[in-house]
């Protein structure tokens, strides 16, 4: 490859950027690199297909990354080089799963190269090297020395640096002892359960000697034993018998005494440490920046965590400690057996080894059948749920029918499910029912011919013998039951230790400096921001806010108007670029003191559980009632407030009064006038509102935007006709600055937007004529 | 009240531009040509304009990917020029030069053949044959990687959001099902 790029001028030492790519314009897979230095741009293909197996981003962590010398040349190469003095406008288009880099040359545009999202990254390197050398080169050096894309055990990169695990590192062992260490803070409550199953298993191993050895072939017998003598009650067989019956009933009740200690200790422990963890996830969880929330793998995540910490409770306090008490009480019980008579012993237990591989090997594929019914069950519920929901909308379109036949695929997908399930567990029910009964037949046919013919064994042996058998069958099939929940308590202790251990993306400055009384000026300089850092979202922001302003800020849904004002409060950190307030920049203040100074009342209403009073006064400490009620008239929200019956007190929320969008609204703004920021941000604060009540909200958000730095987003731009200072964004540009004036004499996008607003406006006029 | 009698001209925004928004054009044989530029784009020429670079995207990728190709100007923040209804009704040149394009826009491999999924610690790790040549691919568990386009067709999207693509899980051999059926 370095020879090929040679022939055709490039010199190793030259090369600035490099990236692979993979993509032929037939979308084939193919083999190639494209190159930078400082005057060309060349594309090398190899011929053939070098690699024979695509390996995509997370597959082989531990493979080391190529460099082009390294590849084998055993095909040809073929070079294309361009001289970048003729190249403009160079960039990346993405489409559905692929990418092309486009440049335009001589007029005319031209397709460069394609590639899948492998190597994305790469080649946002290049153009960044393209676009400015010095600052991208020295860019990647700090990056490659991140050490949070590495794991700090093995040094490999994680497999997706958005989740920080290594699949190397991270063993089941290490995941079962922190796990282990929620439950063993609890010594004298383990200590009493363990105990309790020692008791139990106890009362299990003497119970068949007792109603088989002694009742039958000591007591029934009329034997005289050493024991009777000493306890005095030599040849009083009923005597006995009365002692053998309560000695019988006070192991049965001591057991069921035991049972119950066992359910007050273990439900002890599993609340307690089961509110633990889950304490852990959500205080990491509130720690965690939107990111975090915004990256779709972990929505999913949260929801499962809060039933993960019940399922590893389940295994460390019901699983782990039965598999020690059964294995336990097995060998005891085969040992006692055996002693009692060897042959018996082992034609009883010669299948049990079958048993144990039938749960083991057929048992998984029940669970893979409830997997199935599981997420049968789920659509079900979820079809119902949109249904009864959607209930309204379902009758105005008249869709009953077709409703119902969309509801059927997903039922007989259900039925199916069950119906497969009950079938593989009568297979495997009947296949264990059968190898169990033939053991035991096999043992009471030989036991019977013991007693009667050989005389070797007595009958009350033989029935304390077929009891030992017996209990042996329940500790076995619990194993196969053990092994899964082992894997799954395992597999939830690692997504919980995986929010856990998530490090907040947008962390506190150590030192921060501190901000009081701000005068509120917004700088912003050369910002760029994507959600993913190769789709940038917003490009090369640069914005002068002056203390006191209102800044509008118009554009189309999805231009990156909502994603401009919250990174001013640091839900995400910038990429590139500084965000400024008052000179300092956002990163440098405490989250407290930049939270308080800056409000925001945005399209999406947080209204929590709680009282209106609560809700309101949420932004500050202290608030008194008077304010809280001077805020709510300021906002419009008072009157419908008053009327409600509990009034200030009314509890809102999820389970709370419902309130319409118009109110919730409201008392958001409320609560944005209590917390009296120096900085407001209004994201299409009057979006839900009628226009008579934006009216209201509109003239209660004009006074409390009086001497405050107010960024506002609005559709409707009669919403902006207070500010002087207008952006437009579009394709996460700022493309128009400036006053009203100046952008409708600009001719743009804003003339574009207002005279269709002005249209839409004249029109519904007319018809209201 | 009709639209015609609406008096639109005090507003300032053309007819014409109201009506590009609003209203849905149909392109066919007799209004397009389709040329393929030097640099490999699409250009078109349509009722007398010239658009040099179009994108051509399909309305329905899933359920429809022959039928309704929306064609776009891409110097004018692709805007709609009109769609194709049907591509099969198009000319033998057109057609190749559309499938061209939208087989590198659209580029998903076809799953052909499972050789192995291994699923560990929240990722499942996929060794696969497929119609663009053997992969191996790394998937997140806990995310929707795996999405159901319909009873038998599975949508596979790994850690850097390429698409992979099985497009009837029956045609796979039962061994191969069953491997999946963490998915299903």
């Amino acid at each position: 490859m370095a020879d090929a790029l040679k022939v055709s001028g490039i010199e190793a030492g030259d090369i600035l950027a490099s990236s692979p790519l993979d993509l032929s314009f037939e979308a084939e897979y193919l083999d190639g690199y494209l190159v930078l230095t400082k005057t060309k741009l060349a594309l090398a293909l190899y011929d053939k297909r070098v690699e024979e197996v695509r390996v995509f981003k997370g597959y082989a962590p531990k493979k080391k990354k190529k460099k082009i010398e390294q590849t084998p040349v055993e095909s040809d190469v073929k070079v294309a080089v361009w001289d970048r003095e003729k190249i403009s406008d160079l960039k990346m288009e993405h489409q559905v799963a692929t990418n092309l880099l486009v440049a335009t040359i001589g007029g005319e545009s031209v397709q460069i190269c394609a590639f899948t999202n492998l190597y994305m990254g790469t080649m946002n390197h290049l153009l960044k090297v393209y676009e400015n050398p010095e600052q991208a080169l020295k860019k990647k050096e700090d990056q490659e020395e991140d050490p949070d894309l590495f794991c700090p055990i093995c040094h490999t990169k994680y497999p997706d640096p958005k989740r920080k695990i290594c699949p190397n590192c991270m063993s089941k062992k290490s995941i079962f002892v922190r796990a282990l260490k929620y439950f063993t803070k609890y010594k004298l409550a383990l200590i009493v359960m363990f105990a309790g199953f020692g008791l139990s298993a106890a009362i299990g191993l003497i119970w068949p000697y007792f109603t088989g050895s002694i009742l039958y072939g000591q007591v029934l017998e009329k034997k005289e034993v050493p024991v009777f003598d000493f306890l005095g009650l030599s040849g009083k067989h009923t005597m006995l018998l009365i002692v053998l019956v309560i000695t019988l009933l006070g192991s049965r009740l001591l057991n069921m005494l035991n049972s119950m200690v066992h359910g007050i200790v273990s439900s002890f422990i599993v609340v307690r440490s089961v509110l633990t963890m889950k304490k852990d996830v959500f205080a990491s969880m509130e720690k965690l920046s939107m990111r975090f929330y915004t990256s779709k793998q972990t929505g999913t995540l949260m929801t499962r965590c809060l039933r993960d910490a019940e399922r590893i409770s389940g295994f460390f306090l019901d699983g782990a400690p039965g598999l020690i008490v059964n294995s336990i009480s097995i060998i005891i019980t085969f040992v006692v057996i055996y002693r009692m008579n060897w042959q018996m012993s082992i034609v009883a237990s010669i299948l049990l080894p079958l048993l144990v591989i039938l749960s083991v090997k057929l048992k998984p594929g029940l669970w893979i059948l409830n997997g199935r019914r599981h997420r049968a069950e789920s659509s079900v519920n979820s079809r119902v749920n949109d249904n009864l929901t959607g209930a309204r909308v379902v009758r105005a379109f008249g869709q009953e029918e077709p409703e119902t036949s969309r509801f059927e695929a997903p039922n007989e997908y259900l039925r199916d499910a069950e119906v497969r399930i009950v079938k593989y567990n009568n297979r495997f029910t009947l296949l264990y029912e059968l190898i169990q009964q033939v053991s035991s037949i096999w043992v009471w046919v030989l036991g019977s011919f013991m007693v009667l013919n050989v005389k070797s064994m007595s009958y009350g042996d033989l029935i304390t013998f077929v009891g030992y058998v017996g209990q042996m069958n329940g500790p076995l099939q619990s194993f196969s039951w053990m092994f899964r929940s082992w894997s799954d308590s395992i597999n939830a202790a690692q997504r919980m230790f995986e929010i856990i251990d998530a490090v907040p993306e947008v962390r506190e400055d150590a030192n921060p400096i501190p901000l009081t009384n701000p005068r509120g000026e917004i700088v912003i300089r050369d910002m760029s921001f994507g959600y993913d850092a190769n789709r940038p979202i917003l490009k090369k922001i640069n914005l002068h806010v002056q203390p006191g302003e209102m800044l509008g800020i118009v554009g189309r849904s999805g231009a990156g108007k909502t994603t401009l004002v919250s990174l001013l409060s640091r839900l995400y950190d910038v990429d590139d670029g500084s965000i400024e307030i008052d000179g300092i920049n956002v990163k440098k203040l405490s989250f407290k003191d930049l939270r308080r100074n800056i409000a925001m009342v945005s399209q999406e209403t947080y209204i929590f559980m709680g009282s209106v009073l609560d809700n309101i006064a949420y932004a500050r400490e202290g608030v008194s009632r008077l304010e809280v009620i001077d805020a709510a008239k300021l906002a419009g929200a008072h009157d419908f407030i008053s009327k409600m019956p509990d009034g200030y007190d009314t509890i809102i929320g999820s389970a709370g009064r419902q309130l319409s969008g118009g109110e919730r609204q409201r008392i958001s703004i409320a609560r944005a006038i209590v917390a009296n920021p120096q900085i407001l941000i209004l994201d299409e604060a009057t979006a839900s509102v009628d226009t008579e009540t934006e009216k209201i909200i509109q003239s209660s958000l004009n006074r409390l935007i009086q001497g405050r730095t107010t960024l506002s987003i609005a559709h409707r731009l009669s919403t902006l006709r207070d500010a002087k200072h207008l952006i437009v964004i579009e394709n996460g540009r700022i493309e128009e600055e400036g006053s009203r004036e100046e952008l409708d004499a600009l001719g743009g996008i804003y003339h574009k937007l207002s005279t269709l607003q002005t249209q839409s406006l004249a029109l519904k006029e007319l018809e209201q004529e | 009240m009709s639209k015609e009698t609406i008096d639109r001209k005090n507003v300032g925004v053309s007819q014409e531009a109201v009506d590009q928004m609003i209203t849905t054009r149909i392109l066919s044989n007799d209004n397009v040509q389709f040329t393929k530029t030097e640099g490999g784009f699409l250009s078109l020429k349509s009722d007398g304009k010239e658009y040099a670079r179009v994108k051509v995207l399909r309305l329905f990728p899933f359920t429809d990917p022959e039928r309704y190709i929306s064609v776009r100007d891409h110097n004018d923040k692709d805007r709609e020029i009109g769609v194709i209804e049907e591509l099969s009704a198009m000319s033998k040149d057109t057609q190749d030069l559309i499938h061209e394009q939208l087989a590198l826009y659209y580029f998903t491999p076809q799953i052909t053949k499972i050789y192995s999924i291994k699923d560990e610690y929240g990722y499942a790790y996929f060794h696969v044959m497929t119609d663009a040549g053997e992969c191996k691919f790394a998937i997140n568990m806990g995310a929707s990687a795996v999405v159901r386009l319909s009873e038998t067709r599975l949508l596979i999207t790994d850690l850097d959001e390429n698409r992979f693509e099985i497009r009837d899980v029956t045609k796979l051999t039962q061994k191969e099902q069953r491997r999946l059926d963490l998915f299903m």
